[in-house]
């Protein structure tokens, strides 16, 4: 039998999933799931062009086939790269350590890898359907496996996720009715002759069902807590790219199947809005406020995991501009941000790791016991923040400069916001962990192991390649723009080169680096010696300093800012949720109540003088 | 352009910004003085500062971040320096642009930010929360000024905004075409230079409780060079966006400094604002103005 690259991919996904059930348990598990991660992305690297599987079912007439285009393959590398980090990270100091059961998480992350490429590589419509709920239940489990909190958190979001199924399923129904067939084209054909109603209906639809997976507005509250609970390897792979897959699966049907240029001209009944706008607000509102958000989180977890709603945002809506730099810019943000996160994440599970816990108001000055953790955190703040000289920095002046060709002044202010509110918490995420005073109790704890240390420099100097040549993942980008049938963006290997504006990073970068040098020669070369003094030597308005005494300001660090903005955190998101709930809870009462007959007289009663309602109004 | 003519303009640039930035702290420090009615300081005192700086004896560090923190904001103005074109002088601006150059001025905050964090005293870091969440205040209306310009001028080119100013003249200049995002832009530059009544994340009056807490000898002398940078980039900037950039060096320089003088004078004349009062007062006054002038850009 001959095989493609892509079956081998498929193949080698299965196998490592079957081999994590049969000897998951076993110490060297780890190391093997990395190997086979390894072996996927090379299976990966030998896709070039779109490839189709020689293998597919059949049943009921209808078949499930699955092939890879330009933008399923660059999903599918980040996935698979993602896997593979997260993987390698656990596969050491970290595995041996955990009290939780290997062979669930190991097998839990091998299903996710396996069922997103499996949605990833979708030929049609039905296969997108399978794929999508394979996802939502292979993350389900992978979200809940710690229990606890986080058990509760995954449940949430498995309600999320079945309504979004049911609206998944309900906008494939109404597709099917007008095309008569599962398949792409066959689809897009029909949504030609569509009128305006059913295709709101169908556009809403599709951003239930993936809108909840990529936590849009105002389906967001369930992941910050489902992502922050799960074990380590877990949380960054969640973190990284999963989430993401919302985003791929609303580019197919926003982009591919409805096209940009039908969301401009739909418009929004008695208003100058489109459809594209609306989409293009939600992902604005997706940016602010789960940021500010973040802001008040007191939990290193917590407060990336917002942050990652957040970003999910830029993406979203970067693509919804339709124009090569925006598009761009929201596919390479996908990537860029991957690296980030896992960079983040990773830093801050290292320090969990060493001293059992991300309280923001319990650690501090961790940078004299934990330099490389600090480094990688330190490049993945200025990333997430998306200053230069990383790579957040290269996708959000794209989809900045987008914004403001397209001649879209308040989604850039939004924009900026988001990024402004970005820097203030992570700037507090950094001081409260690793600079200020270190305390007593982890004045003898290590470094992070190298097993969870090669992973996290290795992500981190990724997210700075990839920020200075932004050109050498800019090529995966056109081409996955070229597969959503978008305008290509010309590129170089420094970045853009246009007219109205151009960004050369190669350039940027290294006058970056030079003034750094500059500023390192007047520090060291001139004046006196610096010494290096106890950090207890300090100004304390006459008083003496002990170890004893706390003197980290980590608490309501932005005080006056909350003075002013503080009345406006209402939950009412939490708020919406809840009366959301408690309504479906008491129809299922009622539901249930009938069902059982527990008071027959009362129902009759009640349908009577509905019908009686009926007939006499 | 050759290579090396570009690499000596990288060099020039910000050597040559460094020196207009001493001229503008000594500006800062007569006007000052002549309100108060003083004498002021003589016309090299800048200098000796940092010489006096650089030179004690007594250079305490608070370990490696401390001074990496130092070495950041110094040398994240010198590389945002190559980015701001001078007479005669465009540097890499046509590689970055408006928007990059905008960012690369966060960078030297956030190393001034680091620095002082890994001073473990709780007045620096109070002082920074100030000044971070500052920065939210009057980065909201700049970003709008930033906007408006650049969708008038149809570029983010630095440089280009600069050659469509000078070919139309006054009338073309920013400031005339854009009189409310100019008057927005100004407010929003008072607030960046952290004068008064804007200067209470800096809190220059009591050193003890403000980010410069730990600050001594060349540390604070760092942090002077930074300052003069910034001095600078705020005003080129501003004469760049709005006042048609420099023809040639005397109208560069002379407009430079009258722009500067406008916020240092109005700086003597109020008293201070709380954070949570900055934050509203830029959120509310030029953001009103900047967006005002923004529907006059777009219509």
């Amino acid at each position: 039998m001959n095989l493609n690259p892509l079956d081998l991919l498929f193949l080698i996904a299965a196998l490592n999933l079957l081999a994590m059930l049969i000897v998951g348990s076993w110490r060297g598990a780890g190391i093997l799931a990395t190997v086979l991660y390894g072996a996927q992305l090379l299976a990966l690297s030998r896709i070039s062009a779109p490839t189709t599987a020689s293998f597919g079912f059949s049943g009921f007439g209808f078949t499930l086939g699955w092939q890879f285009d330009a933008l399923a393959w660059l999903f599918a590398v980040i996935t698979v790269a993602s896997a593979l980090v997260a993987s390698w990270y656990g596969s050491g100091e970290w595995l041996r350590r955990f009290a939780g059961n290997r062979r669930l998480l190991l097998s839990a992350l091998a299903a996710n890898v396996l069922a997103m490429l499996m949605l990833l590589g979708s030929g049609d419509l039905l296969t997108l359907f399978v794929g999508w709920e394979a996802t939502s239940w292979a993350g389900f489990l992978l979200m809940a496996l710690a229990g606890g909190v986080a058990r509760e958190a995954a449940l949430k979001y498995l309600v999320y996720a079945i309504a979004g199924a049911m609206a998944l399923l309900a906008a494939l129904v109404l597709l099917f009715k007008a095309g008569g067939s599962f398949d792409f084209s066959a689809a897009a054909a029909s949504l030609d002759g569509m009128g305006d109603a059913p295709m709101w209906g169908l556009i809403l639809l599709f951003l239930v069902a993936f809108g909840a997976k990529l936590a849009l507005l105002p389906l967001h509250l369930w992941q910050a807590p489902a992502y922050s609970e799960t074990p380590a390897p877990g949380a960054v792979f969640l973190g990284a790219i999963v989430g993401r897959m919302g985003l791929f699966a609303l580019a197919v049907v926003l982009v591919k199947l409805i096209g940009i240029a039908d969301l401009e001209a739909l418009a929004i009944p008695f208003s100058f809005l489109s459809a594209q706008d609306l989409i293009a607000w939600i992902a604005a509102l997706t940016i602010i406020l789960p940021t500010y958000t973040a802001l008040k989180q007191n939990d290193a977890r917590y407060l990336l995991a917002w942050h990652g709603i957040g970003q999910g945002g830029y993406m979203l809506l970067g693509l919804v501009l339709g124009s090569a730099l925006g598009t761009a810019g929201g596919l390479l943000h996908m990537i860029n941000y991957a690296a980030t996160q896992a960079t983040l994440l990773m830093a801050v599970f290292a320090v969990q790791h060493r001293i059992g816990h991300t309280d923001l108001n319990r650690l501090g000055g961790l940078v004299a016991r934990m330099p490389l953790s600090f480094l990688a955190l330190l490049m993945g703040i200025i990333s997430l923040a998306g200053l230069p000289p990383m790579s957040g920095f290269v996708s959000k002046w794209m989809v900045y400069t987008a914004l403001l060709q397209d001649g879209r002044p308040l989604l850039f202010l939004a924009s900026v916001i988001g990024t402004l509110g970005t820097i203030l918490s992570v700037y507090k995420l950094i001081h409260n962990m690793f600079l200020g005073q270190l305390r007593v109790e982890h004045e003898r704890i290590d470094e992070a192991p190298l097993s969870m240390l090669i992973p996290m420099l290795a992500c981190a100097t990724l997210a700075f390649i990839t920020g200075a040549a932004p050109g050498l993942v800019l090529g995966w980008v056109a081409a996955a723009q070229g597969a959503l049938g978008l305008p290509v963006l010309a590129y170089t290997l420094g970045g853009v080169d246009s007219p109205q504006a151009s960004l050369d990073m190669l350039w940027v970068v290294g006058v970056l680096f030079a003034g750094f040098g500059v500023g390192a020669i007047l520090f060291y070369g001139f004046g006196g010696k610096t010494q290096r003094i106890n950090q207890l030597d300090n100004y304390a308005g006459g008083h003496f300093l002990t170890t004893e005494m706390r003197y980290h300001y980590s608490d309501n660090l932005y005080a006056g800012l909350m003075h002013l903005i503080g009345g406006w955190y209402r939950g009412s998101f939490h708020w919406l949720e809840s009366a959301i709930s408690s309504g479906v809870s008491l129809v299922a009462t009622a539901a249930g109540g009938w069902y059982r007959a527990v008071s027959p007289g009362f129902y009759l009663l009640a349908g009577a003088t509905l019908l009686l309602a009926w007939v006499l109004l | 352009m050759s290579l090396a003519e570009l690499l000596l303009e990288l060099l020039v640039m910000p050597l040559v910004a460094f020196v207009i930035g001493l001229g503008m702290v000594l500006m800062m420090r007569r006007i000052g003085a002549r309100l108060q009615r003083r004498v002021g300081p003589p016309f090299f005192q800048p200098l000796y500062d940092i010489v006096k700086l650089y030179g004690k004896r007594t250079q305490t560090s608070h370990g490696l971040v401390h001074d990496i923190g130092i070495v950041m904001a110094v040398g994240g103005y010198v590389a945002a320096e190559t980015l701001l074109p001078m007479p005669g002088m465009n540097g890499i601006a046509e590689k970055g642009g408006l928007i990059t150059l905008v960012y690369l001025m966060m960078v030297p905050s956030l190393g001034m930010a680091l620095g002082v964090g890994q001073c473990a005293n709780p007045n620096g870091s109070i002082g920074i929360g100030r000044a971070l969440t500052a920065m939210l205040a009057y980065d909201v209306p700049f970003v709008i000024v930033v906007f408006g310009v650049a969708f008038h001028f149809g570029s983010t080119n630095l440089v280009s905004i600069i050659e469509l100013q000078q070919a139309a003249g006054i009338a073309g200049w920013g400031a005339v075409q854009m009189p409310l995002l100019a008057i927005a832009g100004l407010f929003a530059l008072h607030g960046m230079l952290g004068k008064q009544p804007f200067e209470i994340y800096i809190a220059p009056a009591e050193i003890a409780t403000g980010p410069m807490v730990e600050m001594s000898g060349k540390f604070m002398g760092g942090l002077f060079v930074m300052q003069s940078f910034q001095l600078y980039t705020a005003s080129a900037l501003y004469v760049t966006l709005f006042l048609g950039g420099g023809e040639n060096w005397l109208f560069f320089i002379v407009k430079c400094f009258a722009v500067l003088a406008i916020p240092v004078s109005l700086a003597f004349l109020f008293p201070r604002y709380r954070t949570e009062d900055l934050v509203r007062v830029f959120w509310k006054w030029p953001v009103m103005i900047g967006l005002i002038g923004l529907a006059f850009v777009m219509r």
